[in-house]
């Protein structure tokens, strides 16, 4: 069978996609590598979990659950999307999940594959205990696990104090929380934080909160190193200039045992650039994002993306757009009127505004700027999988390769298990540092299949030699 | 006042660039001109396999005798010598290994059938299936990923001119040579080599030449690091499989599988329906490999005209323009066919036959052989 | 490396199970993640940096980073990915033996 929709994430766009397209009467499929929906904000707990206190984000991340579960719609959990073709008039998507492989036919897709964590390389940051901020977040939520007994977390936006409150919250300990901007960047965000009380509340809870409990933040201060015999033990700090280069000597050292270490998020767009979607460089956003209209059409008819991979604007904004979305997909393949699309987008249009404008203002701290690269010694991994170093990235980029392609292909840069997801950003600043361009004239290696890792075993199934189509042997 | 080059050379994979080194060597002034960067198209995406076993009869004395340009070129390239083993799985497949490999052998390649068991003794992860194979000592890979790096050291070492992202969109014909358009930039040069891979239609038709080449679109999967499973470059009767662990770990698995797409309406993609049984082939062959998971797989360009021989000569009808082409296992065959052509058009004479662009085409038959 | 701490305040689990790496026994809470398991045991190494032999460990836990890689059942897997089951066999990753000429 052929469905009208397949949603891919089961985060906030595309769990609420799902329930508005089945209510406006799509046969929609919604496909997740989690085990649950929720995606990374609101996700559920892991199956050890038999009870625990409540969290506002728990709260919301059930009540979406709870009405996910009440429509009528197809769901695959644990299944990972690892291709998405084009084929006859829609899309035919693979995925390998807990049964096997997985293949479905559909007329539209929706990406709500959210984003990604964005962690510059800083001297020591490959050692055992340095997690990502968004890591730090997972570990917590859905495991309730500590990332570490003294913890600093680093780096810049608003994941930080949301890390470290959890961390005291749950009766952990952080050594300090290390900034790269200063406290004004916050009060000049306030006039697009206004709009949303009830966030901008939580995020001045979690820093009074962080006050009360005399733990040390540091503005306009940045990691200088990370160290220790086998796993973090000592972090050494300094502070930053206004674009987060290095000033002065280091001030402090720690004793630590874990780093929760963020510097924003990116657009996950390996789908929409596998499937040959237009895509455009905007730092404000999170960097590249297909090009899409206000309802989250890609350039490939039939193709959408809602949520954070079209511009990263946080868990309100998804929700609401995964839902605009749904509603122009319906109308689109004629299974909504022009006049119901209208009645039914209306109030929903009207309610994203203020939740873009405080998603972007918050993603607008995370702009990369040169003291990231600044800090990353000559030494210091950047590409993790292929033990790249910063030196190894720039010999290359000085022998003259100048574009994405051409440095993976002579260092190996981005071409490791991780499919360049930690580095490309890296190389993409270091490499418009060298050449004068913009990261938008570098742009951004080619997508491939899979999108995820898969066995081989599990691509090739049982299967009888002579089915194979082998096709005629070359000319001799 | 643009300096006029002796030579302009559109295209920067493997035979472009390796035609230039010879042209500069000779003394000529050359460019490179590359639409992306050097070494993206066909030669830094193809499966590196360096065997003489998937060679056609007619190249093979090419492919011997470029064989110590490969082993020249060594670590920068990742050259390694494995040998090779083709494998059949049933008796039609053993019979088809038996009239091609013999064929091959008698034009001069290292090449002996061998037993089933023979094939695991050397290759002990092999499947048990197999019932017969071949055996080439001289087989090898190297990394084609490297192309690039590798000529953009060699280009500049010999001092020649080099365009990367600059497509040339027009080609105007002067007394005096061609005058080239691309990306914001004119290019003055007497002389003009094509070597655009599978692009070579449309940048022909620039100079209102119609070549019969039509590209196929090959494809090649990446596994992530495993333990060692295998040591040689293992094959299939049909060609239809390549495959070799590399040092790192990570296994290459091609074939030439066709994906979809072509050279002048975008780009290639990978086909789910033809990926799978590539894959299927190569766990067949080598069982194992099951447990390895796939990190990426991708296509690539393969130009080719109906007799599947290569174009090296003149661009027929134009003076000073000449084209490269259409080398069936060109990466193998790459850099000694660009001397011979770098040769020609020294005015020298090659030490081996080229394959005039200007014979005739038997345009229907060849459309029936490779549907 | 340090135990990470398991949040205990309000926090009921599933019922401890042993499973082994390299060896080595260890408890964790049925279905608790892997990776989770592994830290809160104070696993700090889960695998060499394959080209700087370097020691790593997660970082992602998301299933992206690919540095929380172990072997199950003969499969490549992130530990991330995986819940804990009684009795089951976790290898970590060797190096890689080079080419034989
Ligand atoms: C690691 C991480 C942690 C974060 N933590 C927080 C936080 O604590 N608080 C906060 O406000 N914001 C957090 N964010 C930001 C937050 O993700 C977004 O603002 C919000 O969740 C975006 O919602 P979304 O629906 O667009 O995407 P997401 O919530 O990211 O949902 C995307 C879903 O798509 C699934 N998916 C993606 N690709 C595939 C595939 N190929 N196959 C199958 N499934 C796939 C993922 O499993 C995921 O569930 C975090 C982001 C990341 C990356
Ligand atoms: C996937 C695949 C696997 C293969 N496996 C093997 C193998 O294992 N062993 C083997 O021996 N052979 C193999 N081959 C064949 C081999 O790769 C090719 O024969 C060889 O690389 C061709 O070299 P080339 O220089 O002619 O073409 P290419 O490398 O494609 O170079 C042509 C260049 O011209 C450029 N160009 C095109 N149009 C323009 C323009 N208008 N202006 C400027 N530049 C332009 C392109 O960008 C390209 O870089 C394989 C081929 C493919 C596609
Ligand atoms: S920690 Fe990144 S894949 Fe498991």
């Amino acid at each position: 069978m052929t469905y009208d929709l397949a949603v891919i994430g089961a985060g906030p766009a595309g769990a609420s996609a799902t329930i508005e397209a089945a209510k406006a009467g799509l046969d929609t499929v919604l496909i997740d590598e989690q085990r649950a929906a929720g995606g990374q904000v609101w996700r559920a707990k892991g199956p050890a979990i038999k009870a625990a206190p409540a969290t506002p984000e728990g709260k919301t991340g059930d009540r979406l659950r709870a009405a996910l579960a009440a429509v009528t719609a197809d769901r695959h959990f644990s299944a990972r999307v690892w291709d998405i073709e084009r084929h006859t008039d829609g899309f035919r998507i693979s995925a390998i999940s807990p049964t096997g492989a997985l293949t479905i036919e559909t007329r539209a897709v929706l990406l709500a594959g959210g984003a990604q964590e964005r962690v510059f390389a800083v001297p020591g940051w490959t050692l055992p205990g340095v997690i990502g901020l968004g890591a730090a977040t997972a570990l917590m939520k859905e495991q309730l696990v500590l990332p570490g007994n003294r913890v600093i977390v680093a780096g810049v936006g608003p994941l930080l104090s949301f890390v470290a409150h959890e961390i005291i919250r749950n009766g952990g300990k952080v050594a300090a929380v290390v900034d790269l901007n200063p406290l004004s960047v916050w009060l000049r965000c306030l006039p697009d934080l206004i709009g949303s009380p009830g966030l901008l509340v939580r995020g001045a809870w979690w820093r009074l909160r962080l006050w009360a409990a005399g733990v040390a933040y540091f503005h306009e201060c940045g990691i200088r190193s990370i160290e220790g015999d086998r796993a973090v033990s000592r972090v050494t700090i300094g502070a930053v200039d206004a674009n987060w280069c290095p000033l002065g000597a280091a001030t402090q050292t720690y004793d630590a045992d874990a780093v929760c270490l963020g510097h924003g998020l990116a657009p996950a767009t390996e789908a929409s650039r596998l499937l040959g979607a237009d895509h455009q460089y905007d730092g404000g956003q999170g960097g590249w994002k297909p090009v899409t209209d206000d309802v989250g059409r890609t350039t490939v008819p039939g193709l959408f993306v809602a949520g954070d991979g079209a511009g990263v604007q946080g868990a309100a904004a998804a929700q609401l757009q995964g839902r605009i979305s749904a509603l122009a997909i319906a109308e689109d393949l004629g299974l909504l009127t022009t006049r119901e699309w209208r009645r039914r987008s209306a109030p929903l249009i009207l309610r994203i505004g203020k939740a873009q404008r405080f998603g972007r203002a918050m993603t607008a701290l995370t702009i990369p700027r040169p003291g990231l690269i600044e800090a990353i010694a000559p030494d210091t991994l950047v590409c993790r999988c292929e033990g790249l170093s910063r030196h190894d990235i720039e010999a290359e980029i000085r022998a003259g390769a100048n574009w994405p392609n051409a440095i993976k292909s002579g260092t190996r840069c981005g071409m490791g298990p991780c499919g360049g997801r930690y580095c490309t950003e890296t190389v993409t600043e270091l490499a418009c540092r060298i050449t004068g361009k913009t990261p938008g004239e570098f742009g951004i290696p080619t997508a491939r299949p899979p999108l995820r890792p898969v066995p081989i075993g599990c691509l090739s199934g049982e299967f009888d030699y002579d089915d194979l189509p082998i096709p005629p042997p070359a000319p001799l | 006042m643009s300096q006029a080059f002796d030579i302009a050379v559109v295209g920067g994979g493997i035979l472009g660039c390796a035609t230039a080194l010879r042209l500069a060597e000779g003394g000529m002034n050359a460019i490179v001109i590359e639409k992306s960067d050097l070494g993206q198209g066909a030669s830094g995406v193809n499966a590196g396999t360096l065997s003489l076993q998937i060679k056609r009869v007619k190249l093979m004395p090419y492919a011997l005798r470029g064989w110590a340009k490969w082993q020249a070129m060594g670590a920068a390239i990742g050259f390694h010598q494995t040998g090779g083993i083709s494998l059949a799985f049933n008796q039609r497949e053993a019979d088809l290994l038996q009239e091609r490999m013999t064929m091959k052998a008698e034009a001069g390649a290292p090449i002996t059938l061998i037993s089933g068991r023979d094939a695991r003794a050397r290759e002990p992860g092999l499947s048990d299936r197999v019932v017969a194979a071949s055996w080439c000592p001289q087989d090898g890979h190297a990394n084609s990923s490297l192309t690039g790096q590798y000529y953009r050291h060699q280009l500049r070492d010999a001092r020649i001119a080099i365009r990367e992202h600059c497509p040339v969109t027009k080609i105007d014909q002067t007394d005096r040579g061609f005058v080239l358009h691309g990306y914001g930039e004119t290019i003055h040069a007497r002389r003009l080599l094509l070597a655009c891979g599978g692009w070579l239609k449309g940048v022909a038709a620039l100079l209102g030449v119609d070549l019969p080449v039509r590209a196929r679109v090959n494809t090649v999967s990446v596994t992530e690091r495993g333990p060692r499973i295998m040591n040689t470059v293992v094959g299939h009767a049909t060609g239809l499989l390549t495959m070799k662990q590399k040092t790192n770990g990570t296994v290459l698995i091609g074939g030439g599988w066709q994906g979809r797409g072509s050279p002048m309406n975008g780009r290639g993609l990978v086909d789910r329906d033809t990926l799978i049984p590539n894959l299927c082939l190569a766990q067949y062959a080598v069982p194992e490999i099951a447990r390895l998971r796939v990190l990426r797989s991708w296509t690539g360009f393969e130009a080719h005209v109906p007799d599947f021989n290569p174009l090296a000569g003149a661009l027929p009808g134009t003076k000073n323009a000449f084209v490269l082409g259409c080398v069936r296992g060109g990466y193998t065959i790459g850099p000694y066919i660009s001397e011979l052509m770098g040769d020609l058009i020294l005015g020298r004479d090659p030490e081996m036959p080229l394959f005039d662009p200007s014979r005739p085409f038997d345009i229907e038959t060849a459309t029936r052989r490779i549907l | 490396m340090q135990h990470r701490p398991r949040i205990q305040k309000g926090v009921s689990r599933a019922a401890t199970v042993r499973f082994v790496i390299d060896g080595i026994e260890l408890d964790a809470p049925a279905g608790e993640s892997l990776a989770a398991a592994l830290m809160a045991a104070g696993i700090g190494t889960i695998r060499h940096g394959p080209m700087d032999g370097q020691p790593r460990s997660v970082f992602c836990l998301i299933g992206l980073c690919q540095e929380c890689l172990v072997e199950i059942d003969g499969m490549q897997i992130e530990a991330c990915r995986v819940n804990v089951s009684a009795g089951m066999q976790v290898n970590r990753l060797r190096p890689m033996d080079p080419i034989k000429p």
